[in-house]
């Protein structure tokens, strides 16, 4: 026995050969010079004339050849009057293509009352594409909604068919033209001005529309006219994007008492903790943020806000947040219930589904769950890295880092010894040291142990530097007892000296 | 293991020979104050890092500063050169990427599993008195993708992330300037540094000097006539004294 992809194989085959003369005119110019059929027949029966042709030109026609060539996407286009079109009906629409989501994967929102269902993988599931169409429409009426549909290979003609009212369902892309002539030209829902421009040149349907010679089309209606055209006819793939529904782990937990501590909300999280995970797991995604809403009897909720140093969905992690957060926490009020809601969901990358990377079982944290535990309690800006950026002026040459690469790869320091030495501490802004326009300062507090190192940059940005760095050891009293290490400059403008730096 | 501190000793008290002048050598020994000197300089229990500076070296047991420890530096200013005396032990603690180079010999079965070496390599400043110059360090060598500065709002919150981060495992060392603190506070933060098998190193006021702490190595630093003067006040398995640090 054939596989049946090797049959479908043969169909895409012979459809690209034997069928090449009969399909000739929609690859040329003037695709609307292909002749109408006379009547609509159904896909079943479409194929006899072909056939027939086939076998006056000469070409005997395979065994498989019987049905006709089954297009590659088949588009359930459902229609709902009731929407007009406001914010109201977006939502609604949202809403019925999360229900549409059963009968397919790909669900497309047309606006501003239309859905279009990719249904051509899910005939097989279903039976047939009978019983699909019946389960779908079964759907609507639960619903209580009036609905009008079609099912074409095009996404364009199902679409206009059902806007239309007509409830066409065929799986075959040469009848097209023949369902579409009939309807009017205004269930393409094209622009008034266009509209108006082919009622001025009196074509009311589609048919004498699809008649018009091409060039002359593109010319006075823009190529755009002819393009949805060809879409409708299924000459032109028409891409659509699939409706991904925006999810959030949303759910709240009611307490039977009020609870006065923040230390017994961690005990009452835990399931909810757990719940989310779980929510996460299936759908192998992750967070990066976390609020939890805590209700009082009286007054607003409090929202506590938690951001997680990476994406993930470990139950452990969002623990050891949330618990952090609320460690640190006072509740203004006693608490009546709880929500947590997580964050827009993001996919996991395929390294932290590793169930046995860090921090799995083993107790043992990675960077990240260091960092946001800090952070959970002191503060996003309270934990930060630091850079060193190539740049002579030293209070240029660094930076705070918040982003943290926490999984960077490693890079090892490198000693550089080719510049004086740097100190370990830098201070905020240079101290100006209380010496008059000093000369020598070796007599008096410091001594200059090394330098000078002239440092001259910045005259491009205004905030220019000429100064020469020494390190210098600072002198007490009388009695010239050593301190600390300095690094110290002078401004070679003003003259003045400055500390900058500390050799600690 | 070996380990300096006989069972059920109070950890926080120095030994003072001369207390028991009276006594016998035997009771002297039985005392469970007394360190044995013989145990601890058999084989070092830990892995230690050097200090970069020899006479310094000799002083502690092992040659060098112990990790999964605490260190107690004593000092009420800054610009000795005090973090220079642990930052090439630093440097040599975030490159140990070899596996096996320091911890295969240790106790790290535990780590093992999380791919513990390359993470182990953090290091983290808690609080300093100013701000740590990033060109200065690469300088020396360290790796600064994997530093970590915070800037904690008050002293006890700066104690609370240094316990966290000592204890996560992801840290190599960590360096924490406090003003002072109390006595139970280095209890939990030794405990810390050795559950998270890090170097744990405590600036603090020469004021504590005289108060007793549970660190594992305390050590004073003034100035001295040219350099810095460096006194150890406390050394398991070693010998208490000033350090001659030589030119």
């Amino acid at each position: 026995m054939k596989s049946r992809a090797a049959i479908s194989q043969t169909a895409d085959l012979f459809a690209a050969t034997a069928f090449a003369p009969v399909l000739a005119p929609t690859t040329a110019s003037e695709p609307m010079a292909m002749p109408a059929p006379t009547a609509l027949l159904e896909p079943r029966s479409a194929s006899r004339p072909a056939l027939e042709s086939l076998r006056a030109a000469g070409i005997p026609p395979a065994p498989q050849t019987a049905e006709p060539p089954r297009a590659r996407q088949l588009w359930h286009a459902v229609v709902f009057p009731e929407l007009v079109g406001d914010a109201h009906s977006t939502i609604m629409l949202q809403r019925l293509s999360l229900s549409a989501q059963q009968f397919t994967s790909f669900v497309s929102i047309e606006p501003p009352n239309a859905l279009l269902l990719e249904i051509r993988g899910s005939v097989k599931l279903f039976g047939s594409l009978q019983t699909l169409l019946a389960d779908i429409d079964a759907a609507w009426r639960r619903l209580a909604l009036r609905t009008c549909a079609a099912t074409t290979p095009s996404t364009l003609a199902a679409l206009w068919l059902a806007r239309a009212g007509k409830r066409i369902h065929t799986e075959d892309s040469r009848t097209l033209s023949g369902h579409l002539a009939e309807l009017p030209i205004a269930c393409t829902a094209w622009d008034i001005d266009r509209l108006q421009t082919l009622r001025a040149m009196g074509v009311t349907r589609m048919g004498e529309l699809l008649r018009l010679p091409r060039a002359g089309l593109a010319r006075r209606l823009g190529p755009a006219t002819v393009l949805d055209l060809d879409m409708a006819l299924a000459r032109q793939a028409a891409p659509r994007r699939a409706f991904v529904p925006r999810e959030r782990f949303w759910e709240r937990c009611d307490f039977e008492t009020e609870i006065e501590h923040a230390a017994y909300l961690e005990t009452a999280l835990d399931p909810l903790i757990g719940r989310c995970a779980q929510f996460l797991r299936e759908r192998q995604a992750g967070v990066l943020a976390l609020e939890l809403r805590l209700r009082h009897r009286v007054g607003p909720a409090t929202r506590l806000r938690l951001g997680l140093a990476s994406i993930t969905g470990e139950r452990r992690r969002m623990t050891d947040v949330l618990v952090q957060k609320l460690s640190g926490f006072k509740l203004p009020a006693p608490v009546r219930g709880m929500e947590l809601k997580s964050g827009s969901l993001q996919p996991l990358s395929a390294g932290s589904l590793d169930a046995f990377a860090g921090g799995g079982a083993g107790g043992q944290d990675g960077p990240s769950q260091l960092v946001e535990r800090l952070r959970a309690r002191l503060g996003e800006a309270a934990v930060y890295g630091l850079r060193s950026i190539p740049e002579h002026r030293p209070e240029a040459a660094w930076q705070r880092i918040y982003e943290l690469r926490l999984v960077s790869a490693r890079r090892l320091g490198e000693r550089r010894l080719d510049q004086m030495p740097r100190p370990v501490w830098l201070l905020d802004e240079p101290v100006r040291l209380s010496e008059p326009q000093a000369q020598p300062l070796n007599q008096s507090t410091l001594i200059l142990e090394q330098g000078p190192e002239r440092i001259e940059s910045g005259w491009w940005d205004g905030k220019d530097v000429t100064r020469d760095y020494y390190i210098a050891r600072q002198i007490h009293g009388a009695r010239r007892v050593p301190g600390a290490r300095l690094w110290v400059f002078q401004e070679r403008r003003s003259r003045c000296w400055f500390v900058h730096g500390m050799f600690a | 293991m070996p380990k300096p501190t006989p069972a059920g000793a109070p950890a926080g008290r120095e030994p003072r020979m001369g207390e028991r002048q009276s006594s016998s050598l035997a009771d002297i020994l039985a005392d469970a104050r007394v360190w044995k000197l013989k145990d601890a300089s058999a084989t070092p229990a830990r892995p230690v890092w050097s200090t970069g500076c020899g006479a310094l070296d000799a002083r502690l047991p092992g040659g060098g500063w112990p990790t999964a420890s605490l260190i107690e530096v004593l000092l009420d200013d800054t610009g000795f050169g005090e973090v220079q005396l642990f930052l090439p032990a630093l440097v040599a603690c975030q490159r140990r990427a070899d596996p096996g180079n320091t911890r295969s010999n240790s106790t790290s079965a535990g780590n093992a599993g999380s791919g513990g070496t390359d993470e182990a390599s953090w290091l983290v400043w808690i609080a300093p008195p100013h701000e740590p110059y990033a060109p200065a360090l690469a300088q020396q060598g360290i790796e600064l993708g994997r530093l970590l500065v915070v800037r904690p709002p008050s002293a006890m919150e700066a104690l609370w992330a240094a316990e966290q981060a000592l204890s996560s495992g992801v840290c190599a060392a960590v360096l924490l300037w406090l003003k002072g603190t109390d006595d139970r506070w280095l209890r939990r933060l030794k405990l810390a540094a050795e559950a998270g098998r890090a170097l744990g190193v405590l600036f603090r006021p020469e004021r504590h000097r005289f108060e007793s702490s549970p660190a594992n190595l305390r050590l004073a630093v003034t100035q001295g006539e040219h350099e810095m003067r460096l006194d150890l006040l406390k050394v398991q398995g070693g010998r208490p004294g000033p350090v001659d640090l030589g030119p």
